[in-house]
């Protein structure tokens, strides 16, 4: 072995060693540091893993919705237009959808209601989220729920429900199926229904529908034939799949980001924290450090001492932080975080949330914690280590 | 010869209000395998002297040259390298960090030199043997007496097999045995061609008869008898 790389074992074992020696303020300084480690964490691994379940989810949407616009406003789009989407080339299907929100008084809740004619759909495309049940398809009266809605109406073995219309009398569903769990970020709070119920639940007139749905032939064809959909229909709004989930990249990505920022003034308060306990060197230190400057140590050597020192109280921060945030998103579903990143609402999605964990991630929080504590603590020992031996000892 | 200083100076705090001046003009010849005693009361320079030949402090003028190496030439970088190759160091506290092992602590100097665990473990356990501290070898320098402390500084300072051996009122925390003790091991030490330099005002060191030079050191001037 090289003496080079003895050294260097050498100095890590005295800095291990060192650690060991003064064992409990360590221990307190991993704590505090694996805690703001595992806030920052958690925060990433949940806006990831939800972007990535938004991303699974929204394969199985239409490619393009086609809204009517009016004064800037969404408003209902006759189902003549659909006549007019006639001949653009590399649309497989074009069908109305309706859609609201239904206030339950009972309990609080706004539900989503969605009206399709999933026959009308093309195959592989009829929603094709997994159901425990069926779609009410062809039966009138028929609905199938998201499981965060069957749990708020208290059903208690029901099998059917009723929702007032706007003229507050009572329409009657029967329960056809519930949706899994694992597509509750989309059916959380989801009701669907046959197209004629739901224009019958909110009274919309039989020649309109809330928009169109339109499915393309080529996947990658998908923005060219917006673009023709749009010149038709000029006075509509075309959204397209990627809009929609680059729309919740920027809804998770800015909440995260808005949380983040408040816990990366957490880990300056830290930092500044380590700065000021590090140049504030005791006695006991810096008698240390006179000591083995005297022996023969060089600056150098003491600087290589507090790194190692400092990197093993980061690192095992880092771990201890990075694995807890992961059991935290695994186990308990990133319950901490979990409102702010999905919204405050009475009707929560309850998910099935695996952990993404991406290398930029790790390596965006080894930046933002590591790095900034390295130079919080190593810069105040090389000052201490420039002074004179003669000046430590005495 | 060994040591040598020519017109050597030494001002703490050059230019500032608290300005110090404690070394005048010192001119020091020590030559090899000798046994030389620094005499002077407390604050008459002599630990300051000491400094400069010990190679932790540089002269503020004049020519320190210790084992052929002119000290006020050398970068600090260097200072600290011919040091630790160069002088073995006793203090008067003994400067033994209490949380260390007394092997730890012998052990200390030679870690920044890349020498192994076994090697260091090897050349450590002579020295204990050697100093009679081998019933204390695992116990924490802070549980040891004062005496003991003595030897893990001596063996401490002898473990890179330095030439020149500084002693720093070797005497003042220990009892005229330990003290009588101490002076035996530094008379075995010159037998084996170290050079040795004790800085006392202890009428046991000055008046030991195997010291080959009093040098006293007073008000900052030095007077080579």
């Amino acid at each position: 072995m090289s003496p080079a790389f003895e050294k260097h074992l050498n100095l890590l074992d005295y800095a291990l060693s060192s650690l060991w020696r003064r064992k409990m303020k360590n221990l307190g300084i991993i704590t505090v540091f694996a805690g703001v480690i595992f806030l920052v964490a958690s925060f990433q691994i949940l806006t990831s893993s939800l972007t990535s379940i938004a991303e699974t989810m929204l394969a199985k949407t239409p490619e393009i919705v086609v809204q009517k616009m009016s004064a800037g406003r969404q408003e209902s789009i006759p189902l003549s237009y659909l006549n007019r989407l006639d001949g653009v080339f590399g649309i497989r299907a074009a069908v109305p959808r309706i859609w609201g929100y239904y206030f339950d008084e009972t309990s609080g809740a706004n539900y989503t209601v969605m009206g399709v004619e999933r026959n009308a759909m093309p195959e592989g495309q009829r929603l094709e989220m997994v159901i425990d049940g069926s779609y009410p398809d062809a039966e009138p009266g028929g609905a199938a729920l998201g499981r965060e809605v069957a749990a708020n109406m208290n059903l208690a073995g029901r099998r059917t429900f009723s929702l007032f219309r706007p003229d507050l009398s009572l329409k009657t569903l029967r329960i056809t199926g519930i949706f899994a769990e694992s597509t509750n970020l989309l059916t959380g709070d989801l009701l669907v229904t046959s197209l004629d119920d739901a224009r019958d639940l909110f009274a919309i007139p039989d020649n309109l529908a809330t928009d169109l749905l339109v499915y393309v032939t080529n996947p990658n064809e998908i923005s060219t034939i917006a673009k023709k959909i749009a010149a038709r229909l000029p006075d509509t709004r075309v959204l397209t799949r990627p809009q929609i989930l680059k729309t919740y990249k920027v809804v998770f990505g800015w909440r995260s980001g808005f949380a983040s920022i408040c816990l990366l003034a957490a880990l300056a308060a830290f930092a500044i924290l380590a700065w000021d306990k590090a140049s504030g060197l005791s006695v006991e230190e810096k008698r240390e450090i006179g000591i083995l400057k005297v022996l023969g140590w060089q600056t150098t050597d003491i600087l290589t001492l507090r790194y190692w020192e400092s990197l093993t109280v980061a690192g095992l921060a880092f771990l201890i932080g990075c694995t807890a945030a992961y059991f935290h998103v695994l186990f308990l579903e990133g319950s901490l975080f979990r409102p702010v990143l999905l919204g405050w609402s009475v009707i929560h999605p309850s998910l099935k949330i695996l952990p993404v964990f991406a290398a930029g991630d790790v390596l965006l929080i080894f930046t933002l914690s590591v790095l900034p504590y390295l130079a919080a603590t190593v810069i105040p020992a090389w000052r201490c280590s420039t002074i004179s031996p003669d000046a430590a000892v005495k | 010869m060994m040591i040598e200083l020519e017109s050597v100076n030494k001002i703490y705090n050059q230019g500032q209000p608290n300005e110090v001046q404690a070394l005048y003009d010192v001119d020091l010849v020590i030559e090899a395998n000798s046994m030389v005693c620094l005499r002077g009361a407390s604050g008459s320079g002599k630990s300051t002297l000491l400094s400069i030949i010990g190679c932790i402090l540089p002269p503020t003028s004049g020519r320190a040259t210790v084992a052929g190496k002119q000290l006020s030439r050398l970068p600090d970088r260097f200072m600290t390298i011919h040091r630790r190759q160069t002088i073995g160091f006793i203090f008067q506290q003994f400067n033994i960090l209490p949380d260390l092992t007394v092997q730890e602590n012998i052990s200390l100097p030679l870690l920044p030199l890349g020498v192994s665990p076994e090697e260091r473990r090897m050349r450590a356990k002579v020295l204990i043997e050697r100093l009679g501290i081998s019933h204390r070898q695992n116990f924490p320098a802070g549980q040891i007496s004062g005496g003991e402390l003595q030897r893990v500084a001596i063996a401490r300072a002898l473990i890179n097999d330095q030439p020149i051996i500084l002693a720093d009122e070797p005497t003042a925390h220990l009892d005229t045995k330990l003290s009588k003790e101490f002076l035996q091991i530094m008379v075995d030490l010159k037998k084996t061609g170290k050079t040795i330099i004790i800085a006392s005002h202890d009428p046991l060191v000055t008046e030991k008869p195997e010291i080959d030079r009093i040098i006293d050191v007073t008000d900052g001037r030095v007077d080579v008898s």
